[in-house]
């Protein structure tokens, strides 16, 4: 469902992203993980088509995003880590601007919406403005409007946010629920208890280049933890230290 | 089409959702200060642009072609102001929006957010333009007698003029954005800032402005008509608006039509070339304006070291408020703008004719030196509303910050007071002096025009941060643009009352004691008395306008909830 071949971008002489090859299938829940500045923003970038690879290939569901940037977008649901929203919109407008785009039927798009401001907690605030919402209600709204279209592809950077615990259970078990209906789920994030608890498969992302990637299993024996703790994976594999 | 439509709307549903204001009076006050300065600025422009154009037709033989190279200029102006406000506004809408990044991760095509971008940026741009020129060519529309044709294909005419201006800057817009590299979007501002220095300088020299009202150095009259009519280069677009208008103003309609087909139909052309460069090119420039701009200064610490002396506090927020206005890309053109508008201004004295004047030329000399003191600082209370007014809603959402760090907000409204202070007064007097020495003034007016310069910039500096913390926008997209709102508009009417009253205090003593000089006669001690007792008033009014905005600005900040 994504796949990434040989992904590379410059910043002038800064290599973000290096030779990156990767691919998430049907049904699969990706975590990405890597320490700051590692190139994990540039790739969902990329990913999303808000950034032009250097060189490489992004393909989205069997669609080019170079060559059919329109296609390879209405098949994903993108969630960045910090949204911006119309201030001045309410959240239903919000929505029908969204649907409107991504050619959510007129028809189908009140029930749909109602559903997702439900299931998000945030029907009672749908003709407030959203300059009124606090940020985790910002973020589930963001999480509503990339649904709508019901996406092939989830490409969500920093899922749990800003979001209150009640919350973050509810996301884990849609992306769960999604996951288990076809869709592919690229995520990134810096919470290793998330990506241990949602994801199928996780990769580390260390200067660009992709150090590691498998199962948590997998990433234990390649950094040779015993324990079952990915924290412990996470610092031997990009050779960090933590404070302690 | 759909598209472009949908893409527009989070422009327009905002209109309805305004709903009832909670502070419903508050607003009505504000909608009506608006509204009549509005209002009597139009007004004003109808009635000077009526008064110009009836003295003209007076003139015999040459009224109407006085009245044509009137339009003429004002058509040129209205082009070059155009082509620089779209300039700013489409590079800020293409490139530099915080929902471009939303957009972009829309399954729309790229050309398509380019289109509904550029329509935005074209009405934003051109509206101010068009709302402020549409008196003038009223004026010319009663002046001639017209009919209802001429209006209606004026207006027609400057909608194309704007479409004209915005298609050009947009696709220079464009083409810098790709041909510069994309981590020196600094050199991008500074490309767009010389453009406009030289179209406005061949605005201005196409026009010639200062030999209409110098027919002597042309050898016969008729030399002198046949330069004003002198039609303008027929390859800029102004020239065709210029050519439709003044057809429908001689009653010709079809002259009318065809030169407005000629600006739509480059219109037409341009706007076809534009989104098919879009479609090239625009994406591409967009991905390369993400990356994070070179710095030119790498080593800043040379503003660490300056202010060591300062209390570390203090030291820390001046030093930050300096380092984010010289990296603040935005901040550049606008420097341009002000050179460009310090030489433009400096240049309009070089180019009086003074001699020619039937009024004694020393008095007349020193008459401009009074006046340009008041002209000079109204320049700078134009960049002080730029620059300082906006200093305060610049915290944006980092002024938590501001109200948690242990610093008293007067300290740091003083900081930021100190900060504007010296840059202005050095530019308001380098204006004051130039011009002075220009007009070659004598000594007591050279000297009473620095002093008097001296004490009124720092009230007008206090009067814009202190009403730009009385009237924060913490929240505003372009916090350079808060000064268009009703806070904006109270600083600029106080600070034109604050001018208007030193000049007028400062009037009556300074003509006596100039001609008491000329004539070489010693003043009476009661007109000393009144004299010294003026200075010591406008002396007063200055340390007034120094202390009580800034006052009244922390006393609004210290209430407001963040």
């Amino acid at each position: 469902m994504i796949q990434l071949e040989n992904i590379t971008k410059k910043y002038a002489n800064f290599v973000a992203v290096d030779r990156l090859n990767l691919s998430v299938d049907k049904g699969e829940i990706f975590g990405f993980i890597g320490p700051n500045g590692a190139g994990k923003t540039t790739t969902m970038k990329m990913l999303g088509g808000v950034l032009e690879p250097t060189s490489g290939a992004v393909t989205i569901a069997g669609v080019n995003m170079q060559e059919q940037p329109e296609v390879a977008k209405r098949k994903i649901g993108f969630i960045p880590d910090r949204p911006y929203l119309y201030e001045k919109l309410t959240g239903m407008e919000f929505l029908k601007f969204t649907a409107d785009l991504y050619g959510v039927g007129q028809n189908g798009f009140h029930k749909k919406a109602a559903k997702h401001l439900e299931m998000f907690s945030l029907a009672d605030w749908s003709e407030e403005l959203i300059e009124s919402y606090s940020h985790g209600m910002k973020q589930r709204l963001i999480m509503a409007a990339a649904l709508l279209h019901d996406p092939e592809v989830i490409i969500v950077d920093e899922p749990m946010v800003g979001l209150d615990p009640a919350a973050i259970i509810m996301v884990k078990a849609l992306f769960k629920q999604l996951a288990q209906k076809g869709a592919a789920i690229f995520m990134s994030t810096h919470t290793l208890k998330v990506a241990e608890d949602t994801c199928d498969r996780i990769g580390i992302i260390n200067k660009g280049k992709l150090i590691a990637s498998g199962t948590t299993s997998d990433l234990q024996r390649e950094a040779n933890v015993s324990s079952a703790d990915l924290e412990q994976v996470f610092l031997n594999l990009t050779n960090s230290t933590s404070l302690e | 089409m759909h598209a472009v439509i949908t893409l527009l709307k989070p422009r327009i549903w905002p209109l309805k959702n305004r709903g009832v204001p909670k502070n419903l009076h508050g607003r009505a006050a504000k909608l009506i200060l608006l509204g009549t300065v509005g209002v009597v600025f139009w007004g004003g422009i109808f009635a000077i642009s009526w008064r110009v154009l009836d003295y003209f037709k007076g003139i015999e033989d040459i009224g109407d072609i006085l009245g044509f190279k009137l339009l003429s200029m004002i058509l040129i102006i209205s082009f070059a102001l155009l082509i620089f406000s779209s300039i700013l506004t489409s590079l800020s809408k293409l490139y530099l929006s915080r929902d471009l990044f939303l957009v972009h991760s829309m399954p729309v095509a790229s050309y398509k957010i380019f289109l509904a971008r550029w329509i935005d940026s074209t009405i934003d741009s051109s509206w101010m333009v068009i709302i402020f020129t549409l008196p003038v060519f009223i004026a010319f529309g009663i002046i001639f007698q017209t009919g209802g044709f001429f209006y209606a294909n004026m207006l027609v005419t400057l909608v194309s003029l704007a479409i004209n201006a915005s298609a050009i800057s947009t696709l220079l817009v464009m083409i810098a954005v790709i041909v510069i590299p994309a981590t020196r979007m600094k050199s991008i501002f500074i490309f767009m800032g010389i453009l406009f220095f030289v179209v406005m300088y061949l605005a201005i020299r196409l026009l010639r402005p200062e030999l209409l009202v110098d027919p002597e150095v042309f050898d016969t009259v008729l030399v002198y008509i046949t330069s004003l009519q002198t039609p303008s280069s027929p390859f800029l677009p102004s020239t065709w608006a210029y050519d439709s208008i003044r057809a429908t103003l001689t009653g010709s309609m079809s002259g009318g039509i065809f030169h407005n087909a000629l600006s739509w139909s480059f219109a037409g052309t341009i706007v076809f070339i534009m989104i098919k460069v879009a479609d090239t090119v625009y994406f591409k420039g967009f991905s390369k304006t993400q990356t994070s701009g070179a710095r030119v200064f790498k080593k800043g610490n040379t503003a660490d070291r300056i202010f060591n002396f300062l209390p570390g506090p203090i030291k820390s927020f001046t030093v930050k408020e300096i380092k984010a206005f010289l990296r603040d890309q935005t901040q550049w053109s606008q420097l341009f703008l002000i050179a460009a508008l310090v030489v433009i201004y400096v240049y309009n004295f070089k180019v009086l004719p003074l001699e020619k004047s039937p009024i004694k030329t020393i008095y007349l000399q020193n008459l401009f030196s009074f006046l340009n003191m008041g002209l000079a600082l109204f320049v700078l209370t134009a960049v002080t509303a730029r620059f300082a007014y906006p200093a305060v809603s610049q915290e944006r959402n980092a002024f938590w910050l501001v109200k948690t760090a242990p610093i008293s907000l007067k300290t740091f409204l003083w900081v930021k007071f100190f900060i504007y202070y010296f840059p202005l007064l050095i530019l308001t007097e380098i204006l004051i002096v130039a011009t002075n020495i220009l007009l070659q003034v004598t000594p007591f007016m050279m000297a009473l025009s620095t002093i008097t310069v001296f004490f009124l910039v720092p009230g007008i500096v206090s009067i814009g941060i202190g009403l730009g913390a009385a009237y924060p926008d913490f929240k505003a997209e372009n916090p350079n643009q808060t000064v268009t709102s009703f806070g904006g508009l109270v600083f600029m009417i106080v600070c034109a009352g604050y001018i208007g009253l030193v000049i007028l205090i400062e009037a009556g003593p300074v003509y006596n004691l100039f001609m008491a000089d000329i004539r070489g006669k010693a003043l009476s001690l009661a007109t000393w008395a009144w004299i010294i007792g003026a200075f010591a008033v406008a002396f007063v009014f200055s340390l007034l306008a120094i202390a009580l905005p800034m006052y009244f600005g922390e006393k609004r900040l210290a209430k407001l909830l963040f």
